[in-house]
């Protein structure tokens, strides 16, 4: 009998490591709003100071804000994949209450989820929407930008007192300083992607950027032309060309001095300068035609359970409070009028307009694009 | 209850739940990849093209060179230094030989992405040697960074350690009266070496010789972050894959081409594990 007692806890300890414990209810009545984001541990902090300012603010009285963050590494492409899933099963009244989605992953959604998978905005539900200066190039009616950054050209100032003002200019400055630019690879990191692509792309008429037509990609031709005129021209190490991964490649060249210049997200350069990892000499710069943009916006999908919590998140998330806490946090642009937002980092962003954002939204060109630039200009010796 | 049926029912029991999540996590997305990789993208049918591509497409099959190339010059330079490296470790009893055991360990507690910072930082073009170098005015670029001499500089940094440890247990192993009665018979010190050593350590110097191999076939850490453009390793090329062309079917079909050419070390592996010396079977 004492051997059955034994296996019986067995049993028991088995299965309770097994089962885990998962179970979670809203606090003291309210009703909680489960927002959905991803990308990496900055933006993960940063949502997770947005929320105890919800949660303090008028709003928290009657909501609870939840942050569910998927981290980078993990693939975000799984919250497009989760969603999806929920709704293919047929459930409603899910926790995907508000979901992080930018305007190029939207064509993706609508694709795999329908047409109708996301809630048409309705606006009087937010009073602070009509603040809202930024312009999404699509699905105006569907997502409500809530920061924003763009790729510009980040120069050594100490080194370069005159930097480029346009494209043309750029590319001639590459041909006369050889070895003194680099962009990252840009299937690793959207710097170099929007080096790539814009110096495609502004070979071409201006429509072609927000298109995924494939009559475009049969005119991308002289824009790698262009890529491979270059291709000796930039940084090099071993006597050969390099690429570095990542968007924190170039910048750690930059930083000790191997390059000059390199396209860079604003709001990492931001942050790298304030906490020292770049020298105060770093300078940022637009190109004219610029370099490509984003605007991370939020969607209301239908199978979500708390919609009227999702809209008073989401009119948080555009007042001037979050919006500083972005602007304070992440270097991200204020989508609302910065002018009086107070903040340390208002200096270094102040000379770029969010509304004038140059935006890429190509679908699945993109991936044609990146596999392009691996067979045709990573292999060029 | 009869006490037998327990006897014999308990171990299944205390096994069930390893066999149960070997069975969900490792057998069953290798079953699900293995089918995936004979479909196609879009209309699902059976097909061989995925494989096709990896084994016709030059770019992919420079990839696979390149990463054999790089793997099984890893796994000789690593023999080549962890080998005589473990003797002096048990063959000297001088205190030296015990700091540099001890050392020896320290690798093991350093975190991959630290070490490939850390060794990154050393010998890129304005690294530490650099600066030291300008000094005295020389200004010394290895042109190491993003190409093969760095990933196989890394991958040494880590399986040397690794590999001297596995083989310095088994020589540990060794017993000392052994060779101590071989020398009093007069046996000289290559004879030793050619005649007990090496018979007693060259299977754990073959395990530890797999166990490098596999490692480093799969690797994505060390090339994605010191590699170079072109040609890549076959980690870098998987992600690539399903990361920037969103390929599933390609990137299922060079996994498990990943998992063959693993295959042949584990085979190794058990072969080895298997087979008894002729002295030790009776």
């Amino acid at each position: 009998m004492k051997n059955s007692v034994k296996i019986l806890c067995v049993l028991l300890v088995v299965s309770a490591l097994l089962m885990g414990c998962a179970s979670n209810g809203a606090e003291d009545g309210k009703k909680t709003v489960t927002i959905w984001s991803y990308g990496s541990d900055n933006v993960k902090t940063t949502f997770e100071k947005l929320a105890n300012a919800f949660n303090k603010s008028e709003h928290g009285k009657k909501y609870q804000m939840k942050v569910e963050f998927i981290s980078s590494g993990s693939n975000a492409q799984s919250l497009l994949d989760r969603t999806i899933a929920a709704k293919k099963a047929g459930k409603k009244n899910t926790d995907y209450d508000l979901i992080e989605v930018s305007d190029a992953e939207l064509a993706a959604y609508q694709s795999e989820g329908g047409d109708d998978f996301f809630q048409k905005l309705d606006t009087s539900k937010m009073p602070n929407a009509k603040n809202v200066k930024a312009k999404l190039s699509t699905g105006q009616d569907i997502l409500m930008p809530y920061r924003g950054t763009t790729v510009v050209l980040a120069y050594d100032s100490a080194k370069v007192s005159n930097p480029p003002k346009t494209a043309d200019e750029l590319y001639q400055w590459i041909k006369d300083h050889k070895g003194k630019f680099a962009y990252n690879s840009p299937s690793t990191g959207g710097a170099g992607g929007s080096f790539v692509t814009t110096s495609v792309y502004n070979q071409l008429p201006e429509e072609a950027l927000v298109s995924s037509d494939e009559k475009w990609s049969k005119e991308w031709t002289p824009g790698f032309k262009l890529l491979k005129a270059l291709h000796p021209y930039f940084y090099q190490s071993g006597g050969k060309t390099v690429y570095p991964n990542k968007n924190q490649g170039t910048l750690d060249l930059l930083a000790n001095q191997q390059i000059e210049m390199t396209p860079a997200w604003v709001d990492q350069v931001v942050n790298e300068i304030n906490s020292g990892i770049l020298p105060k000499s770093i300078k940022m710069v637009q190109m004219d035609p610029a370099f490509t943009g984003n605007l991370a916006s939020l969607a209301i999908p239908k199978i979500g359970g708390n919609k009227d919590g999702a809209y008073a998140v989401m009119d948080f998330m555009i007042s001037k409070e979050a919006q500083t806490i972005l602007l304070d946090e992440m270097g991200a642009f204020p989508v609302i009028d910065s002018s009086d937002i107070k903040s340390d980092n208002t200096k270094m962003i102040s000379k770029f307009d969010v509304s004038t954002f140059r935006t890429s939204s190509i679908g699945v060109l993109g991936q044609e694009l990146l596999k392009k630039w691996d067979e045709e200009i990573a292999t060029l010796k | 209850m009869s006490t037998d049926i327990q006897k014999k029912a308990i171990p299944y029991l205390l096994i069930l739940p390893s066999f149960a999540l070997i069975a969900l996590f490792v057998v069953y997305p290798i079953l699900n990849s293995v089918i995936r990789s004979f479909r196609h993208p879009d209309t699902g049918t059976f097909t061989l093209a995925n494989y096709l591509y990896f084994f016709t497409d030059p770019i992919q099959l420079s990839n696979i060179g390149y990463t054999v190339f790089v793997t099984v010059t890893t796994v000789l330079l690593t023999l080549l230094f962890a080998y005589p490296f473990s003797i002096y470790l048990r063959f000297s009893n001088s205190r030296l030989s015990r700091w540099i055991y001890g050392l020896n360990l320290l690798p093991r507690f350093v975190p991959g992405l630290v070490a490939v910072y850390a060794v990154m930082l050393v010998i890129n073009d304005a690294g530490v040697i650099n600066r030291i170098g300008r000094i005295f005015g020389l200004n010394i670029q290895m042109g190491l960074l993003h190409n093969a001499k760095s990933i196989i500089i890394m991958n040494l940094w880590f399986n040397i350690p690794f590999a001297t440890l596995i083989i310095t247990a088994a020589l540990f192993g060794l017993k000392a009266s052994v060779i101590e009665s071989a020398r009093d018979i007069g046996a000289s010190k290559l004879t030793i070496f050619t005649k007990i050593i090496l018979p007693l350590s060259y299977k754990d110097a073959l395990i530890a010789v797999t166990f490098v191999f596999m490692s480093n076939i799969g690797s994505f850490t060390t090339p994605y972050l010191v590699g170079g453009n072109a040609p890549k390793m076959l980690g870098i090329a998987l992600f690539d894959q399903f990361n920037s062309y969103m390929a599933y079917e390609r990137a299922a079909a060079l996994s498990f081409i990943m998992f063959l050419i693993c295959s042949i070390s584990s085979f190794i592996y058990i072969y080895v594990n298997l087979k008894e010396s002729k002295w030790e079977q009776r």
